[in-house]
């Protein structure tokens, strides 16, 4: 069968909800295909027995409360998405075992610097010089912002230098050079994980531009897990006239006579739109049909990219109260290594880094009473090798030893005891990324935020980079980098450029007028949603 | 310079460092090859799971055993002529739903796997090797039971035209009636009623071969004796399993020595409860029984926290009208429209069928795996219209309920209604 759409929209992920949610507010014939037969992507949650699990999900940041709304809540809002949020307090607590090992938790808002003061005597001095450099940061966007992505160089150079630092070094370079001693950068750079790379590579302002929307913001989490955020957008599509096809892969790309790209093929139907938006990571689209037209410029790009963090995750329902386990914790970070190079390079051998949330902590309900959910993320790095000697026939056993050894030891580290509780057991891996998404490798991430390949490298080189005709990208695999938050106005920002572009062809839908601004110009120095990163 | 102590590597950092970033990136790209992108399918995970999780296997019937109770036991091998070369690995309790095209619509029925997890893997390549004696099919094979059913469909289609070298559909294996030795006890009992014996034969095998490590107490329940299944197989795994299995039967029509009589209660639980407290119950079999079940089990003298009880997906209730939540309907049929992919229907479905039931009689291709409510492979957008789901069934999630979707394999209509039913992705036969 043949279809035809102003646009489509590859991939029900974040970034392919937001995207049709705006394009067909817009008034444009929209379809998103879905591979799967549910939205979401990773944002998406699954029930055993009586419990219901959060997917993916840690939390959200710069959501702001209701009374002060932030960039999530007003991005929800802005799509006609009823999405409710609530707050949580605290930052993290942090364990680190061993010699050098810590146990502390960080507040956010107004406590965050006595928190941290508390934590880690004597750094007070080098506080004041981060809040300095987080200053001048903010001032050099605005400035940017205020100069249309075209600032002066000059002007950069003489005012911004905090932020010209910032944005060119590694977190733990900068810390070191504000006079952090070891402590307090590890407990600083306790959100690495949320972004994928260590803190020795890992993009400094774009560090502080997330952490700070947790530190201000404070972090958001949904009352309806994260598919009840994915739902909210789907809603938004299907009352705005949009449509959304589940169990629908694409397969194909069609180019029209001057290699634009004018559709694309699902089994044995054709898709047509004057633009499409692909949610799916480049990678896979570039091992579709149709791939030997895509340019060969935009291979090299790809092939110079490394593979993001994948994971495995364990969602434990137990069948006693949080408080009854001594769970008191949203979010604690386990490490038995301090240095965030050797968390990130775990090979599985040993128990590497991990974060165990229990959600009923933030949202009571989130399970039923007398019950709670411990839900434990293990970041996989790409050479982890943790799938070596595993096959199809042994994964099971090796789901359930890893998931056994894991939340062993996070019963030795709090001193608390929950292998005798656990009522329902589900494990995510790699495999299972692979199976759902069909990302290579089972990334979760994306492309690694490597130290060349960071969101302010690849801002400064957009218009550059994979700019097929007529398909443009969005989601964790885009130029803003990996996280929730982004994803989401990763959509937003495609759309954006799609109306834009159809407007300036002389299309648009009847409520196109709706559309605010153009999209960013191409050539923006630095990415302007600052924050919203996060896992 | 010294902090805490700590002596410090200086550090130098310079705002000259932003001009690098771009020709860094540039020159990071010029030294990448050309070449095409490694195809995701290519990596570690992503081939791990298309063979765990292959979106449907074609597969042949290699043999047919005629069982007591008009039941036949079928036995499925890949079928390499339509691109299944293998088939995907399963844990003892597991099924697959085969799919039936009969005068042209689409069937879809959950069938537990009765053959061991070693079985279905290729002779000598798996974790647990077997002699090829006992492995007659060298690219694996899963062992089905068919139990004819009264009025049922597709159960009489498959014995009908099922035989050796008929070729069919069948889903990947599916469902959570597994033992998961994190969760559940070291010992078992198991509840078997009826067919509802086929995982357990799977759990059996699974215990003699190694690839599970638990002890199970079968508890199995039939009405008469000669209706009992794989009755010789059955004694002979407890024979030779050093205690770790061990099997009761209980016949609820006939008395008879040496067998337990009338149907399996509480009593009859404690009875041959293991010593070694607490022990997991897993039951399988007709909804009745499970129904009974829930009552009988918190009878137990020293009852069992509900993570150590767990039911086989149970279909939809044989008595709708009994379930505590029951709506009575306003009338006896109502006209449902579906959306199903590019087509379109109106369909008739009755108060008392499933909106499944009703699509896959009038020809709409609705996906379903499990039919008991808690897979969740047939999730439709509802349109409009009010239903019936029991809360028994409900496994959505809450955002579900929230937003307007349903399960059609457990749900049952309450006025006219619309409906957005994915297409299904196996193919039809």
């Amino acid at each position: 069968m043949r279809y035809d759409y102003d646009v489509i929209v590859i991939g029900a992920g974040n970034g392919g909800l937001a995207a049709a949610s705006k394009l067909s507010a817009a008034g444009l014939k929209t379809v998103v295909l879905e591979k799967h037969n549910l939205p979401g992507g990773v944002a998406t949650s699954f029930v055993r027995g009586r419990f219901e699990f959060e997917a993916s999900l840690h939390e959200l940041c710069d959501v702001g409360t209701e009374e002060e709304p932030r960039l999530v809540r007003n991005l929800f809002a802005g799509l006609g998405s009823d999405a409710a949020f609530v707050n949580e307090k605290n930052l993290f607590r942090t364990v680190v075992t061993g010699p050098d090992g810590y146990d502390v938790t960080l507040e956010s808002g107004e406590d965050f610097e006595k928190s941290l003061v508390k934590a880690c005597p004597g750094c007070e001095k080098s506080i004041a010089k981060l809040k300095k450099v987080l200053a001048n940061t903010s001032e050099a966007l605005e400035y940017n912002d205020a100069k249309n992505g075209n600032p002066n160089k000059l002007v950069m150079l003489m005012r911004y230098g905090k932020f010209l630092i910032s944005a060119s070094h590694s977190l733990d370079d900068v810390l070191r050079s504000l006079g952090f001693d070891r402590r307090t950068r590890n407990v600083l750079e306790t959100y690495w994980s949320y972004l994928g790379v260590p803190a020795d590579e890992l993009n400094s302002m774009h560090y502080w531009e997330m952490a700070r929307g947790y530190i201000n913001g404070g972090a958001g989490i949904p009352t309806m897990k994260s598919y009840g955020l994915s739902l909210s957008l789907a809603d938004t599509i299907l009352k705005n006239g949009g449509e959304i096809r589940y169990n629908t892969e694409v397969t194909g790309l069609i180019f029209d006579e001057n290699g634009r790209v004018a559709g694309v093929k699902a089994g044995s139907d054709e898709f047509f739109a004057k633009e499409t938006v692909s949610n799916v990571i480049p990678h896979s689209v570039f091992a579709m049909d149709g791939r030997e037209r895509l340019p060969s410029k935009d291979k090299k790009l790809l092939n110079a990219r490394r593979l993001g963090l994948s994971f495995v995750c364990i969602y434990a329902g137990l069948d006693r109260s949080a408080a009854e386990l001594g769970l008191n914790d949203y979010s604690v970070f386990v490490a038995h290594n301090s240095s965030t190079r050797r968390q990130y390079e775990n090979t599985g051998k040993t128990i590497g880094m991990y974060v165990a949330n229990c959600l009923n902590v933030a949202v009571p309900d989130a399970t039923p009473a007398g019950t709670c959910s411990l839900f434990i993320t293990v970041p996989v790095f790409p050479k982890s090798g943790i799938f070596d000697g595993v096959d199809a026939a042994n994964y099971k056993k090796f789901k359930s030893d890893f998931s056994r050894k894991y939340i062993a030891d996070f019963e030795k580290t709090l001193g608390i005891e929950l292998l005798p509780y656990i009522e329902e057991i589900s494990v995510a891996t790699p495999a299972t990324f692979a199976r759902y998404f069909g990302v290579p490798n089972g990334t979760a991430y994306g492309y690694e935020l490597s130290a060349w390949d960071g969101v302010l490298s690849r801002t400064l080189n957009r218009s550059n980079e994979l700019n097929v005709p007529g398909l443009t990208f969005c989601g964790g695999h885009s130029v803003n980098g990996d996280g929730f938050g982004v994803t989401y106005t990763s959509g937003v920002e495609a759309a954006e450029t799609v109306v834009s572009r159809l407007a300036a062809a002389g299309i648009s839908g009847p409520a196109a007028a709706g559309i605010s601004r153009p999209a960013a110009a191409p050539d923006t120095l630095v990415a302007k949603n600052g924050g919203a990163h996060e896992n | 310079m010294k902090i805490n102590g700590e002596k410090l590597k200086k550090i130098k950092v310079s705002a000259s460092n932003f001009l690098k970033i771009l020709p860094e990136r540039v020159k990071k790209i010029m030294k990448a090859p050309g070449s095409d992108v490694k195809q995701p399918a290519s990596y570690k995970p992503n081939s791990l799971a298309a063979s765990l999780h292959p979106e449907f296997i074609f597969a042949e019937v290699a043999e047919t055993r005629e069982l007591p109770g008009s039941t036949i036991m079928y036995t499925l091998v890949p079928d390499a002529s339509r691109g299944t070369s293998s088939l995907a690995p399963f844990a003892a309790g597991q099924y697959v739903s085969v799919t039936a095209e009969i005068d042209g619509c689409v069937y879809r029925r959950p069938y537990s796997i009765c053959s061991s997890p070693s079985e279905a893997l290729p002779a000598r390549t798996g974790l647990w090797p077997v002699a090829k004696s006992v492995h007659p099919y060298p690219n694996g094979f899963y062992r089905i039971a068919v139990k004819l059913q009264e009025g049922g469909k597709v159960s009489e289609f498959i014995h009908k035209t099922w035989q050796k070298g008929t070729k069919t559909v069948i889903s990947a294996p599916e469902g959570l009636f597994t033992y998961e030795p994190l969760r559940d006890a070291s010992n078992v009992v198991g509840i078997a009623g009826g067919v509802g014996i086929t995982p357990f034969r799977s759990m059996v095998k699974a215990i003699l071969e190694g690839s599970e490590d638990f002890s199970l107490t079968l508890l199995y329940g039939a009405r008469r004796e000669s209706d009992i299944l794989f009755r010789e197989e059955l004694d002979g795994a407890a024979a030779c399993s050093e205690g770790r299995i061990k099997v009761v039967y209980v016949l609820s029509d006939e008395q008879k020595e040496g067998f337990e009589h009338g149907f399996i209660t509480a009593e009859t639980v404690a009875k041959y409860a293991p010593g070694e407290y607490p022990y997991s119950v897993f039951a399988a079999g007709p909804d009745a029984m499970l129904k009974s079940l829930e009552n009988e089990l918190p009878k137990l003298p020293r009852p069992l926290r509900r993570k150590f009880v767990r039911f086989d997906a149970r279909g939809v209730p044989q008595d709708v009208k009994t379930e505590p939540d029951y709506t009575a309907p306003s009338r006896e049929f109502y006209t449902v429209k579906v959306r199903n992919g590019g087509a379109a229907f109106e369909i008739t479905c009755g108060a008392g069928e499933t909106l499944l039931s009703a699509m896959e009689r009038s020809g709409v291709n609705a996906p379903s795996l499990c039919k008991s409510g808690e897979c969740g492979f047939c999730h439709t957008k509802l349109i409009s219209g009010s239903y019936y789901m029991p809360a028994s069934r409900d496994f959505r999630r809450r955002a579900d309920s929230v937003y307007g979707y349903i399960h059609p394999c457990c749900t049952y209509p309450r006025s006219d209604m619309e409906l957005d039913v994915p297409v299904a992705k196996t193919p039809r036969a």
